[in-house]
This record gives structure tokens, C-alpha cells and sequence, in this order.
């Protein structure tokens, strides 16, 4: 794959022991929209904005919320095409897991899956890094979970995670009012409030978009309608 | 790791064996046997849908491997798929194909067509060129309506209202042309699709056991496993026998004592 000038890895170590390229890409992610997402007692949240680079785009075919299995959903911040990229591998990746074991995919196997494959893309020949961070939320067996996966292929699980333009403030924000015994729809309204917290204009249904797995393990994107209640009860 | 990423892999059958198989069974190796479905399988459009019905026994030869096998196969939530021929191979391809409509229903947002199943399928046994031995009645319903089609091994299709397939469409089929008329009732159907998967089981050895059904509707899909049960198995009482001493007559009556065994005494240690 690719030209045999390029066929070198473009990942490598400086002198200081860093993978520049692995800095940059997170530059890229950290100048990305905000993204958050809240792990809670019976469920977990995750939301984005949906900032629209003009009024003339059409919100509603722009998706940044994406579900890999029925029980698995992820967000991103960062480069919009190399996130979906990362969700056709994983959805396949998914289905591969499934098709071997006849189980559906448990959420850290599918997070070490796709974190390996963004780690491949950082030490092959002539490709560059995922310029994405994800936030994966998923219900499985072991009850509700949130990884976090850099570009580097290192991935965490949280709590409560932010990432993007506003993630400082988002982070302290979320440490102030993160409880562990805190229930799903106060979760929403926390990463509601969080959102709103950086975001320049005013927060409306049409410019942030939720997705939310309780106990009955069905990833679902809110609709505009069920975040406008959402919004009102924070108002 | 230079430089290779997702090759695809290159599909339909390898011939590279043929060669050597073909100078083992010479040589006189038996070439080793694989279970067979011998089955009944038949589809049928009806007012609201299709209704798909199966028989469950599953044979290896003369000998009934499974009494109680799964024929009807998932394939979308609203499309399913008969599978006659080799169990293996139809559950490898049902599999398979159910899997890539999954991927197709992520990316497109949308419920998975009846004909995409269908082009799937047929565009993988067809590369087989015949040797994957699955001969499918596929049935759904979609946004475009309800559909039925059968695939036959070598991935030739047809588009029908009644279908029936496997060793025992024959009898099934009799059943079908006599009494199939177009706008069925749901009731009707399964009654219809019952009584050709019974002339199948009754009238062909391949087919036995029992009936499995599977409706589907615009929204609805409902797989009535075990539906109808035509050949109970009678059991002995469930006590069990009870033999009272004095039944045998005892012939002869040989005494064997067993080896006296050896006393185990805890000794001193070994002499270092």
C-alpha cells in the first residue's frame, strides 16, 4: 500500500522519546468540537455539539453519534472522516466477534479492537494517525462502561471524560458535580449543563446531539424533541 | 508491519486440492460423509406477508442425526431463510450473509431489502460454482412489500408465490398446487404451510420430526418454533423397569478372590 518513497513509517521517535506525529494528532483533537460523556449508576450518556460550519448545511443529515452494536455507542472529537472510518472497523470488527464466538462483542474487547487498530496506523508504513479522540459508552455484562481511545491507541476507562476545544474547563466542571451513585437522567442533565458551560451562541436542540444506553442495553440517539425536554427541565 | 493494511480477501472456491483428492480416493481413501438436511422447506406469499415453514430432521444417511434441528435461519429482523442441502454449509452461508446485512443496515441507516439478501447469497454460491451445497427459500417482507424467492445451490434464483424445496418438495409442492390461492389469511397460510411440511414429513424419509413456522408481516415477524408436533415420542413408563431376583436363570457360578492388598507401613527415611 502506498508509494514505495512512502512506504517508511512517518510515526517516528524524537529525540525526547515522543511520537510527534501522536502530539499533533491530539492538537488536532483538541481543536475539535467539544464531546463528554458521563458514566452512571444505571446507564451512561454521551454528547457532543453540533456546531455547523453555515446555517445552509442540513442538520439533520450530519450524525455524530454512532452506534457500533445495539449495545455499544460512540462519539468523537476531532476529523470528522477518519472517525468514520473508525466506526466501519469496528462495526465489522463486531460482527467478526460475533460470526467466531456466537456473543455479542463485550465493550473493553470492542474498545481494545479498535484502539489496537489505531495504534497500527502508527507504526505502519505510510499512513498517518487518527486525527480522533472516541469516547465509547456501552451496557454489557459488567454493567455500564466509558472508554476513552487516543489516536496513540491508549485507551481509559472514566467516569466522567471530556474532550475537545473546551476539555479543561469541562473536566473541572465534571469533577465538581460527578457523584457515583448518580442516576441516568441527572447524568444527561450534568452533561447538559457541561456542554452549555463553553458553548459560544445559544444551546439549542439542532446544535448538540446525546446518545444515552440505560439497563434495557439499547444504544439510542435522542431525538431533537427528547433533547428539547431536556433542555427545558435544565432551564 | 510496512506498508499492508485491509487486504481484501479474494473469494469463491480454491481448486488447488482437487488435484491430490482426486489421487487419494484413487489410492482408495473413502472420502468421509457430511450431514445432509434432507428436508422439507416452503415459503408462501399471503395477504399480510409470507410464511415460511420447515420440517426438523437432520440426516447423516440412513441415520436421523438431528431430531429437532433449526432450518428456519435468521437473516434480518424482518427476513429469514429456509436452508436445505448441507446443514453446514447453509448455516455457514445464512450466517454469514446475516452479518453483512448487519454492517449494511449500520451504514445505511435503513431496514435490510429482501433482494439484498438475495444478491448476496446468490453471488456467493454462484463463485462456489455449486460446491457450496445450500439450496434456500428466502422469505420477508420489506419496504418495498413481501417477497420469496428460492436459491439454488449453484446460485441460479426464482421469485415465486409458493416454493418448496429439499427432498421432501415434491409432496410439499402437491400440497401447495392443490390448495394455494392468492390472498390467504394469515391462518389460512399456516395452516397451508403445515399441511405441506406434514406431506413432507409423512411422505419422505428425509423429512421427519416437526414443524417449524415463520411468519413475517410489515413490522412483525413471529417464528413459531415447534409449532406443530405430529410425531410425540411414546416413552416407556417413566419408572422405569423393575427386575425381581429369580427372572435370570443363573447358569454357572464362579468365585474369584481379588489380590489381597498390600499393607502400606510408614518406614524410616532413606539413608542419605
Amino acid at each position: 500500500m502506498g508509494d514505495s518513497q512512502y512506504s517508511f513509517s512517518l510515526t517516528t521517535f524524537s529525540p525526547s522519546g515522543k511520537l510527534v506525529q501522536i502530539e499533533h494528532a491530539l492538537t488536532a483533537v483538541g481543536s475539535g468540537q467539544t464531546s463528554l460523556g458521563i458514566k452512571a449508576a444505571n446507564g451512561v450518556v454521551i454528547a457532543t455539539e453540533k456546531k455547523l460550519p453555515s446555517i445552509l448545511v442540513d442538520e439533520t443529515s450530519v450524525q455524530k453519534i454512532q452506534s457500533l452494536t445495539p449495545n455499544i455507542g460512540v462519539v468523537y472529537s476531532g476529523m470528522g472522516p477518519d472517525f468514520r472510518v473508525l466506526v466501519r472497523k469496528s462495526r465489522k470488527q463486531a460482527q467478526q466477534y460475533y460470526r467466531l464466538y456466537k456473543e455479542t462483542i463485550p465493550v473493553t474487547q470492542l474498545v481494545r479492537e479498535t484502539a489496537a487498530v489505531m495504534q497500527e496506523f502508527t507504526q505502519s508504513g505510510g499512513v498517518r494517525p487518527f486525527g480522533v479522540s472516541l469516547l465509547i459508552a456501552g451496557y454489557d455484562d459488567n454493567g455500564p462502561q466509558l472508554y476513552q481511545v487516543d489516536p496513540s491507541g491508549s485507551y481509559f476507562s472514566w467516569k466522567a471524560s471530556a474532550m475537545g476545544k473546551n476539555v479543561s474547563n469541562a473536566k473541572t466542571f465534571l469533577e465538581k458535580r460527578y457523584t457515583e451513585d448518580m442516576e441516568l437522567d441527572d447524568a444527561i442533565h450534568t452533561a447538559i449543563l457541561t456542554l452549555k458551560e463553553g458553548f459560544e451562541g445559544q444551546i439549542s436542540a439542532n446544535n448538540i446531539e446525546i446518545g444515552v444506553i440505560r439497563a434495557d442495553r439499547e444504544f439510542k440517539v435522542l431525538t431533537p424533541a427528547e433533547i428539547k425536554d431536556f433542555l427545558e427541565e435544565v432551564e | 508491519m510496512v506498508g499492508s493494511m485491509d487486504v481484501p480477501a479474494k473469494g469463491g472456491f480454491s481448486f488447488d486440492l482437487c488435484r491430490r483428492n482426486d489421487m487419494l480416493e484413487k489410492k482408495g481413501l473413502k472420502v468421509p460423509g457430511f450431514r445432509k438436511t434432507g428436508t422439507t422447506i416452503v415459503g408462501l406469499v399471503f395477504a399480510d406477508g409470507v410464511v415460511l415453514g420447515a420440517d426438523t430432521r437432520a440426516t447423516e444417511g440412513p441415520i436421523v442425526a438431528d431430531k429437532n434441528c433449526e432450518k428456519i435461519h435468521y437473516m434480518a429482523p424482518n427476513i429469514y431463510c429456509c436452508g436445505a442441502g448441507t446443514a453446514a454449509d447453509t448455516e455457514a452461508v445464512t450466517d454469514m450473509v446475516s452479518s453483512q446485512l448487519q454492517l449494511h443496515r449500520y451504514a445505511t441507516s435503513r431496514e435490510s431489502r429482501v433482494v439484498t439478501a438475495l444478491t448476496l447469497l446468490k453471488t456467493h454460491l454462484f463463485s462456489y460454482q455449486g460446491h457450496v451445497s445450500a439450496a434456500l427459500v428466502l422469505g420477508g417482507v420489506d419496504c418495498t412489500g413481501p417477497h420469496l424467492h428460492t436459491v439454488y445451490p449453484h446460485g441460479s434464483v426464482d421469485t415465486l408465490p409458493f416454493a418448496t424445496m429439499g427432498s421432501g418438495s415434491l409432496a410439499a409442492m402437491s400440497v401447495f398446487e392443490s390448495k394455494y390461492k392468492e390472498g390467504l389469511t394469515r391462518d389460512e397460510g399456516i395452516e397451508l404451510v403445515c399441511g405441506a411440511i406434514r406431506a413432507g414429513i409423512f411422505n419422505d424419509l428425509g423429512s421427519g420430526s416437526n414443524v417449524d413456522v415463520c411468519v413475517i408481516t410489515k413490522g412483525k415477524t413471529e417464528y413459531l418454533r415447534n409449532h406443530e408436533l405430529p410425531n410425540p415420542r411414546t416413552y416407556a413408563s417413566s419408572k422405569g423397569f423393575s427386575f425381581v431376583q429369580g427372572h435370570t436363570e443363573v447358569l454357572s457360578t464362579k468365585i474369584t478372590p481379588l489380590k489381597p492388598k498390600p499393607e502400606v507401613t510408614v518406614g524410616d527415611a532413606m539413608e542419605e
